[in-house]
């Protein structure tokens, strides 16, 4: 993919700073490409955009600090090896929107700390291991003050002998009342590929409200049933059925363009399977 | 056009289909009524083609041709339509995507080109009208977020789209309100023309004032064990199943 004609299309714009305030051009979605260890402080109360390009093999560590009120939608779309990790740090009454595809042989670390009432946070992963893959993704969403809200849902794809993992964890401090956290896991098992599933919840506090939901399995019979009843071949019916499942991750993406990149980029891996 | 003669299935040890026998011509509506647990829905599933369930003798003919040695979606292309009482959620696939290719395969089986994009956009308008179904709804993922009745509805939208010379529907009544019910049954009504047939499973009377059946069939452990005419599903819904079945209990 050729990311200087992306810029030069005016799709984006190249970001190298660390703050992100009042001053900034917002007309265009910022994006980093290949990022090694940017840290990115969102003041402004604007909504930001932010794209997370990673074409080449690396190992980046993004920090995003949202100061109170920020709102930040992020859509990471790795197509290298990498060993990525994603922390986010939350003021209160910040938004965060996040969006990730891992599409080769990759490990994300997504850390999230609610550190001020009222932040929300919301994620949607997606790895797809082919061949000799092992992908991981592990997350630890952490509220650390009340009134807090978070949703994840975390997609995994494997095939082939490939291998997939993932850890989940939603911690819940003490004096984080009403928290209100969501965690789901999703995975679906193909060929002789193997994928393992670890979530967790440790919560401290007693008035909140906290789910977690984990699924490791096989395409779901009753609606490839359902498909050839209408004519779909069974082949059609399982095709369909894996890339309605993985595209609406990219469906959840929220950063102008990337989100287009993102649904052809995970198209065309599925080919692959 | 459907001929059904002894036909035994089962699902693993447990037979549940004991020798059904029935005959379905163009032009006609059955109703299939019949206590919990009688076989209503593993008929259906077993006449779509379901591997669920094991067929362990009998036969099933359709236009003639053995039903029973078609695949699931063979059987589709043919003309086969079952209307499911429990629509499957496919999250992240749109209606249009799927009906699309749905109704593309179906030509293409027959022989014919598939539909432009126009003509396929023009098509679903014009099916969606016959459930009063918001063409909105087709933007969205097959069945995900619907309600009882927008997962009925689309049923039948999807029987229309689809024009089949069958249509077995499995309890397409079950968990309508009253508007809703006759949106669907007003939808089926006009779907029929008198080169189709029409099966209704259904366990109330009502559907049945607007749907109105040439035949009643009560299914019980397996069999059919009385067929009348549309006044049987009136007196069942008066006097229930007990005349009728007390000769059958075991």
């Amino acid at each position: 993919m050729d990311v200087t004609k992306l810029v030069e299309q005016g799709l984006f714009q190249l970001f190298e700073g660390v703050r992100v305030d009042d001053g900034t051009d917002l007309s265009k979605p910022l994006l980093v490409l290949n990022p090694k260890s940017p840290v990115v402080e969102v003041t402004t109360t604007e909504r930001v955009s932010l794209a997370l390009l990673c074409t080449d093999s690396v190992s980046s560590k993004v920090t995003l600090r949202l100061a109170p009120q920020a709102k930040c939608s992020v859509a990471l779309l790795c197509l290298g090896r990498g060993v990525l990790a994603l922390d986010v740090e939350q003021g209160a009454e910040s938004e965060s929107r996040i969006t990730t595809a891992l599409l080769s042989d990759a490990t994300l670390s997504y850390n999230v700390r609610l550190l001020g009432e009222r932040a929300a946070s919301e994620f949607d992963g997606l790895y797809i291991a082919t061949g000799n893959d092992h992908c991981s993704v592990s997350l630890n969403v952490r509220h650390e003050v009340a009134e807090c809200k978070s949703r994840s849902m975390i997609k995994g794809v494997a095939a082939g002998t490939a291998t997939g993992e993932f850890r989940g964890l939603v911690y819940v401090a003490k004096d984080a009342q009403r928290t209100d956290a969501e965690q789901q896991n999703r995975n679906i098992e193909l060929d002789r590929s193997h994928i393992v599933a670890l979530p967790q919840l440790e919560i401290y506090a007693d008035d909140v409200r906290c789910s977690h939901g984990s699924t490791v399995g096989r395409a779901d019979e009753e609606a490839v049933f359902y498909m050839r009843q209408r004519g779909l071949s069974e082949a059609d019916a399982r095709r369909l059925l894996l890339e309605g499942f993985v595209q609406e991750v990219a469906q959840a993406c929220d950063v102008a363009h990337i989100c287009r990149m993102m649904a052809e980029e995970i198209d065309k891996r599925l080919l692959t399977i | 056009m459907l001929k059904v003669t002894d036909l035994h299935a089962s699902v693993g040890d447990k037979e549940i289909l004991r020798g059904i026998n029935l005959e379905v011509k163009a032009g006609e509506v059955h109703a299939i009524m019949g206590p919990n647990g009688s076989g209503k829905s593993t008929l259906a599933s077993v006449l779509a083609g379901n591997d669920k369930f094991t067929v362990t003798s009998g036969s099933v003919t359709f236009e003639g041709e053995d039903m029973l040695s078609m695949s699931v979606e063979e059987r589709a292309h043919k003309g086969m339509f079952l209307g499911f009482q429990y629509p499957v959620e496919i999250p992240g696939v749109t209606m249009a995507n799927f009906m699309k290719l749905a109704v593309n395969e179906r030509r293409k089986a027959e022989g014919k080109e598939p539909l432009t994009a126009a003509e396929f956009l023009r098509l679903m308008r014009e099916k969606s009208a016959v459930v009063e179904l918001d063409a909105k709804m087709t933007s969205r993922a097959v069945n995900e977020g619907f309600s009882g009745g927008e997962k009925k509805k689309n049923e039948i939208f999807q029987m229309a789209m689809l024009d089949p010379k069958l249509a077995v529907l499995d309890e397409t009544d079950s968990g309508l309100d009253i508007d809703a019910l006759r949106i669907v049954a007003t939808g089926v009504t006009r779907l029929h023309t008198p080169q189709n047939a029409t099966v209704v499973i259904t366990h109330y009377q009502r559907l049945l004032d607007y749907i109105v059946p040439d035949v009643v069939h009560v299914l019980y452990k397996g069999r059919i064990i009385y067929s009348g005419d549309k006044s049987l599903a009136l007196k069942l819904e008066k006097e229930g199943y007990d005349w009728l079945i007390n000769d059958y209990k075991e």
